[in-house]
């Protein structure tokens, strides 16, 4: 029952242009769009399994996904040449536009 | 084989069957949830609560998945005489022989038995695949994926019969009974249980064994955001799984549809129908604002939650319970009131200070409605229903002294804001509709935020926020809503804005002033806004309940907690107080 959320990097190969379109767009819902098939999402466990029990319906066996957990220290380690701070602190609770 | 298996319409015996009957057909699912636990059936299949944790999304997975590699058959079959539908995953035959699979995510039993549960759910299917077939299954077996073992079990039709006919007619028996089964599964069990953060079988653990602390399983913190819409002519799309924000200057700005808890819409804000529709079936709440600060509406999904109102309504109408209630209500806020006061006001009772003894003045009779409510609620408990003839005249009683311990607590304020009567946040009495001065108009504002983050709640929970038992009912208002806030106005809201005002955070700029009314603008919004989400998610211990939890998950809380009042295990609402 943990709330515990940590960032994940989740890395697909989809050979069917119909099935990556599916997964992207699913992913788009849960995070955001790194690079080509790399999201990152933050998640605790019942939203990681959810994610994973909705691509599994979608991906076929010759597809790949690959889901890294990366623990509160190594998210701070990332080199991302977009927007390095944002990996390190937890989302906001709140947004005000 | 005459009757092979993939040839056979599959739907016909299920559209059948759900005709002819009266009484619905029980899933073989929820007898399922029925070997587990009875509690478990009630609040699923009669309550309507369904919460999916991290165990059910990996069970759908492992089905998921199993579905790529082996051929299988999925029969969707229903039984009129046994009463019972159910979707079969997997039958396979084998020398002629018909043997039902199920796969389970988890461990067997001890390493060589199902447990009940799964045992009646795949005996519901071997009956079903009997009947349907018209000749016996040969035998079920479960697999267990994470110790890998198969558990094989030789049917029995008369044995299997006696055993779902029994299930089903405790089923139709939970089903036509209006009250909640009580907690009555080993600890365990509830561990590994996904409604255990809404039957919150801990608590009432610990109210009935009185143990020190309960083990928490309702959730500490909150997921997701809240995003408020202040941006006037801003609007939301929905776009695949993500909102995407149009801001009146051409930016956008695109959301994750599962990183959102709700939105609140300050006046102006347009969104659109698919958006809307996307919340309703996600739980991402809506609220309306009116740009004064008024709150006009939220999202409310379809029907459902009958029971839950049906009992709301029958112990609101009991004049005895509600006075209880009332009494419990009235206590929790001034003895709030009173604690924020002498906390605020340690240093400068001790010192000879200008207004000190105003301020005791007012403590001293803050203390002395806090006895006469207190006599009330005694001599309360002492009398049954029907020596309390004049109800409202003991509710009216209490009211009387709420009130006034309400308005020696904003004396008190003034006192601990001690600023200059020329400050632009001097503070001399409550006025609200419009407030007339700045700083009425900050708690009016906080208290907006407030009472839509209780509506929520009590959407969540499923009662009816029109039915109160303290406040009496006006068409602008939930009365329900409206006592509940009653227990958070000082520790939400009137804690963190007068800290705030002691540290100077707020600017005369952050103000608009038309004639006699007094609003926040759209700076000042955003950092009451600030204020109010981030007191939110602070977390606290709660002081009955002995772990810490968000304010913001408090507030849900509480609900479950009054709802549990008449539902068997009364005496934890109402209980919080401010440290
Ligand atoms: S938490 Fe425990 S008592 Fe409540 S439904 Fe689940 S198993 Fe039953």
């Amino acid at each position: 029952m943990s709330a515990d959320k940590h960032w994940h990097l989740v890395c697909y190969d989809i050979r069917d242009q119909k099935r990556w379109a599916k997964v992207f767009k699913i992913l788009k819902g849960v995070g955001e769009h790194l690079q080509y098939s790399i999201f990152r999402v933050r998640m605790n466990k019942t939203q990681l399994e959810k994610l994973r029990w909705q691509l599994s319906e979608i991906i076929d066996e010759e597809d790949d996904l690959m889901i890294v957990r990366l623990c509160p220290a190594c998210a701070k380690r990332v080199i991302d040449s977009r927007d390095e701070e944002k990996w390190s602190e937890s989302a906001p609770s709140f947004e005000i536009f | 084989m005459s009757n092979t298996i993939e040839n056979e319409d599959i739907f016909q015996s299920h559209f059948l069957a759900e005709k002819t009957t009266d009484e619905p057909l029980i899933r073989v699912m929820a007898l399922h949830a029925l070997a587990y636990c009875e509690r478990l059936f009630y609040l699923e299949e009669v309550e309507e609560i369904r919460v999916a944790d991290a165990n059910v999304y990996a069970g759908r997975r492992l089905h998921e998945e199993l579905d790529k590699g082996s051929k299988k058959y999925t029969l969707e079959l229903a039984s009129q005489e046994l009463g019972i539908r159910g979707k079969v995953d997997y039958v396979r035959t084998d020398a002629g022989e018909l043997i039902i699979y199920e796969h389970k995510k988890g461990r067997s039993n001890k390493g060589n038995q199902a447990w009940p549960s799964d045992h009646l759910q795949t005996t519901a299917y071997g009956l079903l695949v009997s009947e349907h077939f018209n000749r016996p299954v040969k035998e079920l077996r479960i697999r267990y994926h994470a110790d890998n073992k198969t558990i094989i079990i030789p049917f029995d039709l008369d044995k299997a019969k006696e055993e779902v006919l029994n299930a089903v007619k405790k089923a139709r028996g939970l089903r036509s009974s209006l009250g909640r089964p009580q907690v009555s599964v080993p600890e365990k069990l509830c561990r590994a249980c996904s409604l255990a953060p809404v039957c919150l079988p801990e608590e009432e653990r610990f109210v009935e064994e009185e143990k020190e602390k309960p083990l928490r399983l309702f959730p500490a913190e909150d997921e997701k955001r809240v995003i408020h819409l202040l941006e006037q002519g801003a609007a939301i799309h929905k776009d695949g799984y993500q909102f995407v924000i149009s801001l009146p200057d051409g930016n956008k700005k695109s959301i994750p549809g599962a990183n959102v808890a709700s939105f609140v819409l300050h006046g102006n804000i347009q969104i659109s129908t698919q958006a809307i529709h996307f919340c309703a079936a996600n739980d991402i709440g809506i609220h309306w604002l009116s740009y004064g600060g008024h709150y006009v509406g939220a999202l409310q999904k379809g029907a459902g939650y009958v029971q839950r109102r049906h009992r709301q309504y029958e112990t609101f109408h009991d004049p005895l319970f509600k006075i209880l209630l009332v009494a419990k209500l009235c206590r929790a806020k001034v003895e709030n009131q009173l604690k924020y006061i002498l906390r605020a006001t340690r240093a400068k009772r001790s010192n000879e200070t200008q207004g000190q003894e105003a301020l005791q003045a007012s403590i001293n009779s803050i203390r002395h409605e806090i006895k006469a409510l207190a006599r009330i609620e005694k001599s309360l408990s002492k009398t049954g229903n029907e020596t309390i003839t004049q109800h409202d005249k003991v509710i009216g009683e209490m009211r009387g002294h709420e009130g006034r311990a309400g308005r020696e607590y904003f004396k008190a304020l003034t006192c601990i804001l001690n600023l200059p009567e020329d400050n632009f946040l001097y503070f001399n009495g409550r006025n609200r509709r419009p407030p007339r001065d700045p700083f009425n108009a900050l708690l009016s504002f906080g208290y907006a935020l407030l009472y839509k983050d209780c509506v929520a709640a009590i959407q969540a929970v499923g009662l009816d926020p029109c039915f109160g038992f303290f406040h009496t009912p006006r068409s602008s208002a939930y009365p329900l809503a409206l006592d509940l806030m009653e227990l958070f106005r000082v520790i939400l809201w009137d804690m963190p804005l007068i800290a705030s005002v002691n540290r100077n955070q707020w600017r005369k700029q952050d103000f608009e002033i038309t004639g006699q009314q007094v609003w926040l603008n759209k700076e000042g919004r955003r950092k009451a806004i600030s204020l109010y989400e981030n007191r939110k998610r602070e977390k606290w211990k709660h002081p009955v309940l002995k772990y810490s939890l968000s304010y913001s998950r408090t507030i849900e809380l509480e609900v479950r907690l009054l709802e549990k009042e008449w539902t068997g295990q009364p005496g934890l609402f109402a209980r919080l107080r401010v440290r």
